[in-house]
């Protein structure tokens, strides 16, 4: 049995896949599309809330909330002038969107390594001090980071199930076609969508920046993992990609701390495994 | 009008004579170039030596070195070889091709085979590190590379490293050793072959490469007895390994890793100022060696380069690890010249550096290693260690590495 601080390390990965998934899974059901850059949203989420924090000397938690703001922003704009162009009605039109996305991640990263260099920047100040509990020790600010994440994840149960946007988002998801015969401007949806999504992504980012450094490649791995907790729970579940984060977590912590570096092998096994006996995930919809 | 023409005529002759003269009186430049990372998650590393290296070559030409009473100047040329094996050939390419280096130097990115592989056609001396393609049985061959000189043993250093841990810490219960699986080869093997040999007590772990929490391996190393862990290299995740380890409460685990110091402050911000005291890293700071002995006037030359970034960057520089690298190639390259008498001829140059002694910035070594690399090139190293104190780095101890057989 692991001891006590690799289920509370896990708790915390699950935390950040999980919010990361949740923000691509959101995209995915309206736009139809994986966002290839949600990674280096998380990236930018990050880089905000240090120069936030450092620089204008805003508290963190204001600053995670402009870091939300900005980035959410951000991605409405790669919406609206970059997918919502490329993305013709063919099927030529997801590729382009692929690619378009994929080509943002080289952007972004080479944006933010002129913008910002290179080097590691850190915000060890951020809620310094550790909750000792006798044989182990948690950290203030990864208990902030399961807080920060059941606030995020309260607050996106409320917003989609006790909303008008909320309502929309539901009923795009399910029936695009009868939502927009409904009166709901899916073009309009996908915007505000792909801003939530973006803006999950960051916070993410933010919330994280404490505990590891930021640099212009953070996002890789985040985005890699979040896509395989989509890929256990279901693409286009919400709830799959809750539990897939969860699960995710648990499962990178657990098997790193008994098989060391093999855990990489253990998950993409695991992924595969999923891929073959229920290529819909845990919670998606059968395919047949 | 007659007497006019042949006035110029006069003029112009002597003119010309006077140029030539002066032409004369100049030091002839070689072109060095420096393939290294200027993008990308390392190019911290490469951009940070940028300054000093021109810094010092423009000290050194002052004098310059002499090669058949001809006074000769370097001129560095450096491309962005990107870290990878296709950056590596490409950049080698370009500073061989189009740039017209004579010479590669400087080089410690993890493309060596690749930079080996154009600089040992086109017959330039190539100054390197070593690396996994180095030991016995990697892709290394001295008699398809006769051009490459190992002018930076990095695997013997990592194992002095260790060395000069236990003698700064005697009573250490175990040395952890942490490296990604990048870096998993057979170097490794020498490197665990070394240790078991001297005796010291050590636990090894691998990370995948991308990996930001590394509360599992912590807690593995803190259950196999380790109180002090080693990185190879790794500076963003030496730093993670560092603050994690803090916040998990194993305050008494000390952590460093086989690169020096960018900047003591990043290390302070990413880990937080408790959790960076004692970390340790690679020292090059010449003047501060107490084992390894120094030629003065080098140690005076990279003091005086230390002012000028300094000044240049508006605040103290103290990124010691640029001695280590260009400076030490060059002397070697520009002794090597002297000792064989020709700027041209590469054989005779690889000659007159195969078991040949040189004094460089980090000391004076002697190039050996005929059985340990294959190859009578590989230079010795200090492996002096220092540790965070405050803002600053001070000196924790050294292990200068015996000659290989």
């Amino acid at each position: 049995m692991p001891p006590v601080g690799i289920w509370i390390d896990g708790l915390i990965q699950s935390c950040i896949y999980m919010t990361m998934a949740f923000g691509m899974v959101l995209v995915f059901s309206i736009l139809g599309i994986l966002n290839w850059t949600h990674g280096q949203f998380y990236m930018l989420g990050a880089f905000v809330v240090y120069y936030a924090v450092t620089a204008a000397g805003i508290p963190f938690p204001i600053s995670i909330l402009i870091s939300a703001v900005v980035i959410g922003g951000l991605g409405i704009l790669v919406e609206k002038f970059i997918i919502e162009r490329v993305s013709v009605p063919s099927a030529q039109g997801a590729l382009y969107v692929t690619v378009a996305t994929i080509a943002l991640i080289f952007f972004f990263e080479g944006t933010a390594s002129m913008l910002f260099g290179m080097q590691d920047k850190g915000l060890a100040m951020v809620l310094p001090g550790v909750l000792n509990l006798g044989s182990f020790s948690v950290s203030y600010q990864k208990i902030a980071v399961v807080i920060f994440t059941l606030v995020i994840m309260i607050t996106m149960y409320i917003v989609l199930n006790h909303t008008k946007v909320g309502l929309a988002i539901r009923a795009a998801a399910q029936e695009p076609v009868a939502a927009s015969l409904y009166g709901v401007s899916v073009e309009r949806l996908s915007l505000i969508v792909m801003g939530i999504g973006c803006a999950l992504a960051a916070m993410a980012g933010s919330i994280m920046a404490p505990l590891y450094v930021v640099n212009p490649f953070i996002g890789g791995i985040p985005m890699i993992m979040s896509l395989l907790a989509i890929v256990i729970g279901g693409l286009g579940s919400l709830t799959g990609a809750i539990v897939g984060g969860i699960i995710l977590g648990f499962l990178n912590s657990v098997v790193a701390y008994h098989l060391s570096y093999f855990s990489e092998v253990v998950l993409f096994l695991l992924v595969i495994i999923i891929l073959l006996v229920r290529p819909q995930g845990l919670f998606g919809a059968s395919l047949k | 009008m007659k007497k006019w023409y042949s006035r110029a005529t006069i003029l112009a002759i002597v003119t010309l004579l006077g140029m030539s003269g002066i032409a004369l009186g100049q030091p002839t430049v070689i072109k060095v170039g420096l393939p290294t990372v200027l993008s990308g998650p390392a190019a911290p590393w490469g951009q940070i030596g940028m300054d000093p290296y021109l810094a010092w070559i423009e000290l050194f030409n002052k004098e310059g070195f002499k090669v058949g009473g001809k006074t000769y100047n370097f001129k560095l040329v450096t491309v962005d070889d990107k870290n990878t094996p296709e950056g590596g050939a490409a950049a080698a390419k370009q500073l061989i091709f189009g740039d017209g280096c004579k010479f590669l130097a400087g080089h410690w990115s993890w493309n060596f085979p690749a930079v080996a592989a154009v600089s040992n056609q086109a017959k330039v001396i190539f100054l390197t590190r070593t690396g996994n393609e180095a030991v016995p049985g990697g892709v290394y061959d001295p008699k398809k590379q006769p051009y490459t000189v190992f002018a930076n043993p990095s695997h013997d250093q990592f194992i002095s490293d260790l060395f000069a841990l236990v003698e700064a810490f005697p009573n250490y219960k175990k040395i952890g050793i942490l490296d990604c699986t990048i870096g998993k080869g057979i170097g490794w093997d020498y490197v665990e072959a070394e240790l078991k040999k001297a005796g010291v007590r050590y636990h090894m772990e691998w990370f995948p490469f991308g990996t930001q929490d590394f509360t599992p391996y912590i807690t593995r190393f803190k259950e196999a007895g380790s109180d002090i862990v080693y990185v190879a290299g790794w500076v963003g995740e030496s730093m993670m390994f560092a603050k994690q380890r803090w916040a998990m409460g194993y305050k008494e685990m000390r952590v460093g890793h086989s690169g020096p110091f960018v900047d003591v402050n990043m290390y302070n911000a990413v880990c937080g100022l408790d959790a960076a005291q004692g970390f340790i890293g690679q020292y090059w700071a010449n003047w501060d060696f107490n084992k390894t002995k120094v030629n003065p006037k080098y140690i005076a030359m990279c003091q005086e380069v230390m002012k000028i970034v300094s000044q240049k960057h508006g605040k103290p520089f103290a990124y010691s690890g640029w001695i280590g690298w260009g400076p030490s190639h060059l002397l070697i390259l520009a002794q090597a010249m002297e000792k064989a008498g020709t700027v041209d001829d590469p054989e005779v140059i690889m000659k007159a550096i195969r078991g040949g002694t040189f004094d460089t910035t980090t000391g004076k070594w002697t190039m050996s290693g005929a059985k340990t690399y294959g190859s009578p090139v590989v230079f010795g190293t200090p492996s002096a260690l220092s540790m965070i104190k405050g803002d600053k780095e001070v000196y924790l101890s050294e292990h200068p590495m015996k000659p290989l057989p």
